[in-house]
């Protein structure tokens, strides 16, 4: 891909050849079964439907079917389900949503209007992933559950890149810290062992935190005794916890944003309005555009140098025609000429994208936030970054990113000084309306707990109080920061932290205590471009140390004793028929064949910046790969929004972006 | 040289020896039945046992019977004889009694009741409904999957399926008085699927089903015996003067015409009843009689069988069972395979294959010379072999058929034995259910129609558990029916819980019993179930421990009302979907006060389901959840609520109430002074954007604006005295209104007002704010103009950003900043400016 087309001598282009060399985990198959499944979901329904789609499963539905095949299965029309009446022309209307109350009630609403206006239809819905009490208990409620027929479509994960699969559940960072609501917990455990049957049994669980471990214990539970054909994973981190989570989740969002600009559009179908402007529509995916695939994980600040090494090679290569002499030359110049074309595209569309970004990172105010983070991240005169927070709501900085650096605040500082929040707290609901206090209120209680007043009060909950976050110790304990020295950052691109612009996200680093532990105490890179003075001529792979097997979390059961939130390793007893054959075949092969596949899971949704950092721990070694599954990508911003419950304005803007299933 | 009897002993031929019938003996049974000339008697099909009660209305001979009964009683007997049940009746009379597929006996009296009792004894109740109560009920027919009744008012009632459902109405024959005789034709085996009637009036036949009444224009009626085939094509009749009529049940085509007064037999006939689909058979008291179409004499054929005193015949798919006093035979058209075989004089490939397995194990060298004469056809011959193996009870010739079968196979080149190990194993299975101790004496090809998973049923209704669960393990299939009967027998045999042991005893037996022998994928839930409706809670709640399954865990703990427990095992669960189902179960029931306390009650461990009733009551029942919150003094939860509710208001004064409300929550939390106080501003502020909306006449919006809003609306519509007031009442500090008001003004571009207001007083957010803003929104030449008032060293950089480069040059120059020139000329835009630059630099030299 990207490096078939890249000239091979560059260094930093090699690992991609390496990547495609070790074989990696067929997760189109989860594609295949998800759009198989939907077909029999609506050739369950017989003839010519209408079908009322959920907007939030547009997305996921564009990442394994597309329109036609829906047309080829008897889809006439296709609407969102939105509040209002819905005219249909045909007998069958199906629904397909998630089995939310508000759709219901909608479905309800329109189902009665026909009735009322004594139109005949048969209706359908399917709820995904699976039918729900509720649903039809609510039904019930409106008088209409004979009226609809109710089945399920199950849709688990989804492949949006081909080391990261998703629910693409949006909402459940929400659903899970804010309602309490744990049916996130419940569909993960589910669809993870569909997983399970596919790739073979998790030989061994690991995970950090609560509501992981209560997923844990579900997966080990309901598969009591479950044969495993072959195992293929070779273990599983559970991550995403108590307040890991928050950490890494809010101090993402500053650098993140523009840091991972090209990625954003790799995920879901549609792609940030910048490119809508230009009323084109870019499905942009690592397997069309060969540009984004060396893009997608850079920082933002060396964007652009890799855009202008491209377009000096891309000119290179054009020029290459003037020294054409023979007519083979030329012919195989005119060959190459198409792939040219293609990169020449490529290469205007992502120039197009970082110049509009670019336009967005130098704004006063990004600057103004990115500063705010990284002092807040070294704790560096904490009190005065609260009052530029300040500054920043007087100058109308969004209330989304206000609200960030303030969680931010809190946690690296084990809280804001009850004062000064409070003046905080007034000037945001003052400067973005009064009904912004519930948000507030949801931060601050349990189990969220991430906007705190310092000293706590008395009267606050003790759970609050021995789940405070020990941010202080585990950036010395986890060299979280690392000096942001620009040359090194830029040319040795040497830890995870690399991502973050010298920040490691904390999950990150705790799955490196599982799977790589050097690379938390020190830097391997450091170390390996020591070694790299004598053996220059080898070439990265010989450099490149082996994965070390999976121990569990020795040596840094102290660490993470210090973070709230249960820790867990679960190793499952391979039955001993396959035990004999499976581990004689793995002692042959271990130590230089085999690479073993690492599911990361991240409850309630990870970030792109997340992902980038594990893609880069997966590169240091070999026979290591890293499968990144998900609930959802969030960023810092989404994540406010949907516990400010802005949710519905966010999904109503977001119809107009995404292309029509 | 064999001793035991060759199967073609017991032969008789008809139809000029090409039909074979034969008398199996199956039981001897002496004295094991009560005299059954004296009684009422039902049989089951395949193999079934029969029920007996006593007919009042023949005479008894006093001191013979036994004791004289005073009440109604049903004895139920296996074909064995061997006595399997005695009931007493307690009810109204019983009209009638018969059997259902899965051996259930179903009895009803003239009052409608009818009730199904199994082997055991125990019994499910059922009516035909009120109206049947009033009219009585006068005879009814019962056949495997439901039964038909005839009411006092001669009307037609059908009951399918035993499931206890509403009896439908037939078309109404519309007949004055009784018919001589009827029958019914079972669904499965009637033309139009679905149950049709017969029934004898005058001298024709009605045919009713539930839409219509067909007259079927016959005119030798009327019949004492209307009887039809068990494939439902054919039809027996006999009328009074003893004449039997067999014909199709189109009465399209006549089989037989009999005067049964010639087969030599005295009094009356007993039954007429059929032996497969091929024969009747009638009886007579000594006397049964097998009557066969015949082919050139409508008179047909007749074959007679002797028995001693009275018989009863239950009739089977492929023969009829004849019951007399000391035996029980089975008669049945010999299959074909077996008359290929056994024939005498056979010379088909199957009999020379017996042949030469015979010969074999003689070791005569005709074993060979017999197998080469028929090698073309002896997979043909095999396949017979194995057939005919099936068809014969005596185990020494099913043992030497498959012999012969497996003998022949050898000289095959590729055989697949599926067929010979299947038969192998069937025969097994039916051997061991057809001994006498068991007694059920299945054919091959009843056992092929009923499925082997039925026949299970069957010996596990009989509670022989072990054989059950032996078949069952030597078919491979699964054992949960068995260990679930066999469990909840144990359990209903089991002392109630007299003492506190006996509960975890038993629980402790069937639970190693189902790891032990059913893999532990047995659900236990259905057992809890029984042992719950046995009133055995606390074993049916120990029982339920063990089931790993929620979803049909809870349920049941619903059912018995154990509702914490219920919900805890949801929870535990984790699937969400199932805590609702308790909740909005719990929800219905209980009142609304104890359902809340049940749920704050469970405290942490039931934090889930509390979470979860709250999501949904935001959502769904708002009402409930201001109860709930109120109910447990959840002051906070109660004030976002109110919020929340305000946000989706849209008239004024209902919203402020709302908010008021919200400041009121609040405010009784000690802990909450700050979200009161934001409370009271936000009422505050409603209030007095209500009064500005007013002022302008409701020309300019105010209502649900921020504080921020508020000033900018102001502004923008020319009201800045307005804005001031706003700005003191909330304090709202001096940075943010200049900010404010800087963005509006741009926005309007009021630049002499943006003037004004920059000259007002010293500017605390400085004037570097004012440019850069000016610039942001494009207007260069203003912002330009604010440069002077900002701190002079950065005032290049800022001209610059206005574009002003000669400002800029100046500006260095005053400074004396040489350098800073050069890097202005270095990165101008054309070639004028620098020019312009390059004369400034000159000139300060």
């Amino acid at each position: 891909m990207a490096a078939a087309s890249a000239s091979a001598s560059d260094a930093q282009t090699s690992y991609g050849i390496e990547r495609d060399n070790e074989p990696r985990l067929d997760v189109e198959l989860l594609k295949d079964t998800a759009r198989k499944a939907l077909i029999d979901t609506l050739n369950a329904v017989n003839g010519v439907k209408t079908l009322v789609l959920d907007p939030t499963l547009a997305g996921p539905l564009g990442l394994v079917t597309e329109v036609a095949l829906l047309k080829h299965h008897g889809v006439d029309k296709m609407f969102w389900l939105e509040p209002g009446p819905l005219t249909s022309t045909t007998t069958n209307v199906v629904y397909l949503c998630r089995p939310l109350i508000k759709y219901v009630k909608i479905i309800a609403d329109q189902v009665k209007a026909h009735i009322r206006e004594s139109q005949k239809h048969r209706y359908t819905l399917f709820l995904v992933p699976r039918v729900s009490t509720l649903v039809s208990r609510i039904l019930e409620e409106e008088g209409i559950l004979g009226d609809i027929t109710i089945s399920s479509y199950n849709l688990q994960f989804i492949p949006i890149a081909d080391d990261v699969i998703s629910l693409e559940n949006d909402n459940a960072f929400k659903e899970l810290w804010v309602d309490g609501d744990e049916t996130v917990i419940y569909n993960s455990a589910l669809a993870l062992n569909s997983l399970q049957k596919v790739y073979g049994r998790f030989p061994r669980i690991l995970g950090k935190g609560d509501y992981a471990s209560r997923l844990a214990t579900l997966l080990t539970k309901s598969l009591p005794d479950q044969p495993s054909p072959c195992l293929i994973d070779e273990f599983i981190g559970l991550k995403n916890s108590h307040v890991e989570l928050p950490v890494s989740l809010l101090t993402l969002p500053a650098a993140p944003n523009p840091s991972n600009p090209n990625a954003t559009p790799s995920g879901s179908a549609s792609v940030t309005p910048l490119i809508n402007e230009k009323t084109k529509k870019h499905h942009l995916s690592t397997t069309t555009d060969p540009l984004l695939t060396e893009l997608r994980d850079l920082n933002f600040s060396s964007v652009g140098k890799r855009l202008s090494r491209v377009a000096h090679r891309l000119d290179e290569d054009y020029k290459a025609r003037l020294q054409a002499k023979t007519v083979a030359q030329l012919r195989d110049f005119v060959g190459k000429l198409g792939g040219l074309q293609g990169e020449h595209q490529a290469l205007r569309l992502h120039t197009g994208l970082s110049e509009m970004l670019s336009l967005k990172t130098r704004t006063e105010l990004f600057n103004k936030s990115l500063e705010v983070q990284q002092n807040l991240l070294a704790s560096y005169e904490v009190s005065a970054q609260i009052s530029a927070i300040e500054d920043m709501i007087a100058q109308g900085a969004s209330m989304q990113a206000v609200v960030r650096l303030l969680c931010l605040a809190s946690i690296t500082n084990g809280g804001i000084k009850a004062k000064s929040l409070d003046s905080v707290k007034r000037e945001l609901l003052q400067a973005y309306g009064y009904n912004y206090l519930p948000l507030l209120l949801s931060l601050a209680a349990p189990p969220l707990a991430i906007l705190l007043p310092n000293p706590l009060p008395i009267s606050a909950a003790p759970t609050v109080a021995g789940n405070k976050y020990p941010f202080i110790a585990l950036r010395k304990s986890l060299r979280l920061l690392i000096d942001d020295n620009p040359e090194a950052l830029e040319e040795v691109e040497n830890d995870i932290s690399y991502t973050y612009s010298g920040y490691a996200p904390i999950s990150i680093r705790l799955v490196q205590c599982v799977a790589q532990k050097s690379g938390v105490i020190s830097n391997p890179a450091e170390k390996s471009s020591a070694d790299d003075g004598d053996g220059k001529g080898k070439g990265s792979s010989a450099r490149k140390l082996h994965a070390h097997p999976i121990v569990g979390w020795k040596g840094f059961e102290d660490v993470l004793g210090t973070i709230p939130g249960k820790t867990f390793d679960i190793a499952h007893k391979v039955p001993a028929s396959t035990n004999s054959t499976a581990s004689s075949v793995a002692s042959l092969m271990r130590p230089h064949e085999q690479t073993t596949t690492t599911a990361v899971f991240f409850l309630g949704g990870c970030t792109y910046t997340e992902i980038a950092a594990l893609r880069w721990v997966s590169r240091q070694n070999k026979g290591r790969k890293f499968l990144i599954v998900t609930t959802g990508i969030v960023s810092g911003n989404s994540l406010i929004d949907s516990i400010a419950n802005t949710g519905k304005n966010l999904s109503a803007t977001k119809d107009a972006n995404t292309p029509s299933v | 040289m064999d001793t035991v009897q060759h199967p073609s002993a017991t032969w008789e031929a008809v139809s000029n020896g090409i039909v074979f019938y034969r008398r199996q003996q199956l039981y001897t049974l002496p004295g094991k039945l009560p005299n059954i000339a004296d009684y009422l008697i039902a049989g089951c099909k395949n193999g079934g046992p029969i029920a007996l009660m006593r007919d009042t209305s023949k005479l008894v001979a006093l001191g013979r019977g036994g004791p004289a009964f005073s009440k109604s009683q049903i004895q139920v007997y296996s074909p064995a004889g061997e006595g399997l049940l005695l009931f007493s009746w307690d009810q109204g009379r019983i009209v009638r009694f018969g059997w259902t597929f899965d051996e259930r006996l179903v009895v009803l009296n003239e009052e409608g009741v009818y009730r199904l009792y199994d082997l055991q004894g125990d019994y499910q109740q059922f009516s035909l409904g009120n109206e049947a109560a009033e009219l009585g009920i006068i005879d009814a027919r019962i056949h495997e999957n439901g039964l038909v009744a005839l009411t006092g008012s001669l009307t037609l009632l059908e009951v399918k399926d035993w499931e206890g459902g509403r009896p439908l109405a037939f078309a109404n024959p519309g007949i004055s008085e009784p018919p001589h005789s009827w029958a019914v034709i079972p669904p499965d085996q009637s033309i139009s699927r679905h149950v049709e009637v017969l029934l004898s009036v005058d001298a024709t036949i009605l045919t009713v089903d539930n839409l219509e009444s067909t007259d079927q224009r016959v005119a030798r009626g009327p019949f004492v015996h209307v009887s039809p085939s068990p494939n439902g094509k054919f039809l027996a009749l006999l009328t009074f003067s003893g004449l039997l009529w067999v014909v199709s049940s189109d009465f399209q085509r006549e089989l037989v015409v009999l005067d049964t007064a010639t087969v030599g037999a005295e009094g009356p006939v007993n039954q007429v009843e059929w032996c497969g689909n091929d024969a009747v058979l009638v009886t007579w008291n000594d006397l049964a009689s097998l009557i066969l179409p015949s082919r050139d004499n409508l008179a047909g054929e007749t074959l007679r069988y002797l028995y001693f005193g009275t018989t009863f015949v239950v009739t089977e798919a492929d023969g009829a069972r004849v019951i007399g006093q000391d035996v029980c035979d089975f008669i049945q058209k010999v299959p074909a395979s077996s008359v290929s075989i056994f024939r005498p004089g056979s010379t088909s490939s199957s009999a020379i294959l017996f042949a030469a397995w015979e010969s074999f194990v003689q070791r005569s060298p005709k074993a060979d010379e017999s197998i080469r004469s028929i090698r073309s056809d002896l997979a043909a011959a095999v396949n017979e072999c194995i057939d005919a193996a099936g068809h014969e009870w005596d185990p020494h010739w099913q043992r030497k058929l498959l012999s012969a079968a497996k003998f022949g196979w050898g000289f095959l080149d590729l055989y697949n034995p599926t067929d010979f190990i299947a038969m192998g194993q069937a025969l097994k299975v039916l051997n061991a259910v057809r001994f006498y101790e068991i007694g059920i004496p299945l054919t091959y090809s009843e056992y092929q129609y009923v499925s082997p998973a039925h026949l299970i049923n069957r010996l596990t209704s009989r509670n022989l558990h072990l054989l059950a669960i032996r078949v069952s393990s030597f078919l491979s299939l699964k054992p949960d029916i068995v260990l679930k009967h066999w469990a909840s027998v144990k359990i209903a045999r089991s002392k109630s819980s007299a003492v506190d042991g006996e509960d975890d005893e038993v629980c402790r037996l069937i639970v190693d019993k189902f790891e032990k022998l059913g893999g532990g994928e047995v659900s236990y839930a259905d057992i809890a179930r029984r042992a719950w409706e046995v009133g055995r809670t606390g074993l049916a709640t120990k029982l339920l421990d063990h089931e790993t399954r929620a979803s049909d865990q809870v349920p049941l703990l619903l059912t018995m009302k154990e509702d914490k427990l219920a919900l805890v095992k949801a929870v535990d669960s984790g699937d969400t979907d199932l805590v609702y189902h308790v909740l909005l179960h719990l929800h219905k029931r209980l009142p609304l006060g104890s359902f809340f306390k049940l749920i704050e009650d469970g405290g942490d461990q039931l934090a889930p389901a509390s979470k979860l009733l709250q999501v949904y009551a935001r959502e769904q029942n708002r009402e409930m959840l201001r109860d709930f919150y109120y109910s447990d003094d959840r002051r906070v939860e109660s004030a976002t609520l109110a919020l929340d509710e305000a946000a989706q208001m849209t008239d004024p004064h209902a919203m402020m109430t709302a908010v008021n409300a919200a400041e009121k929550f609040f405010s009784e939390d000690k802990d909450r002074p700050f979200e009161a106080k934001m409370m009271n501003e936000s009422v505050r502020l409603l209030a007095l954007q209500q009064q500005y909306e007013k002022d302008s006449d409701g020309k300019v919006k105010f209502f649900g604006q921020s504080v921020s809003e508020t000033i900018r609306t102001c502004i923008s519509n020319g009201m800045s005295k307005k804005a001031d007031r706003v700005k003191s009442e909330f304090k709202v500090p001096d940075k943010r209104f200049w900010y404010l008001k800087l963005h509006a003004l741009t926005a309007m571009r009021d630049f002499e007002a943006l003037d004004a207001f920059a000259r007002s007083r010293r500017s605390p957010i400085g004037y570097e704010a004012f440019v850069r803003h000016l610039v942001e929104a494009g207007h260069l030449k203003e912002a330009a103009s604010y440069v002077v008032r900002c701190d002079s060293p950065k005032r290049v950089g800022l001209y610059v950003l206005c574009e002003d480069w000669r400002a800029a040059g100046r500006e260095c120059k005053e400074r004396g900043d040489k350098k800073g020139i050069e890097q202005l000329r270095k990165s101008c835009p054309n070639s004028l400016i620098a020019r312009e630059l390059e004369q400034l630099m000159a000139s300060m030299k």
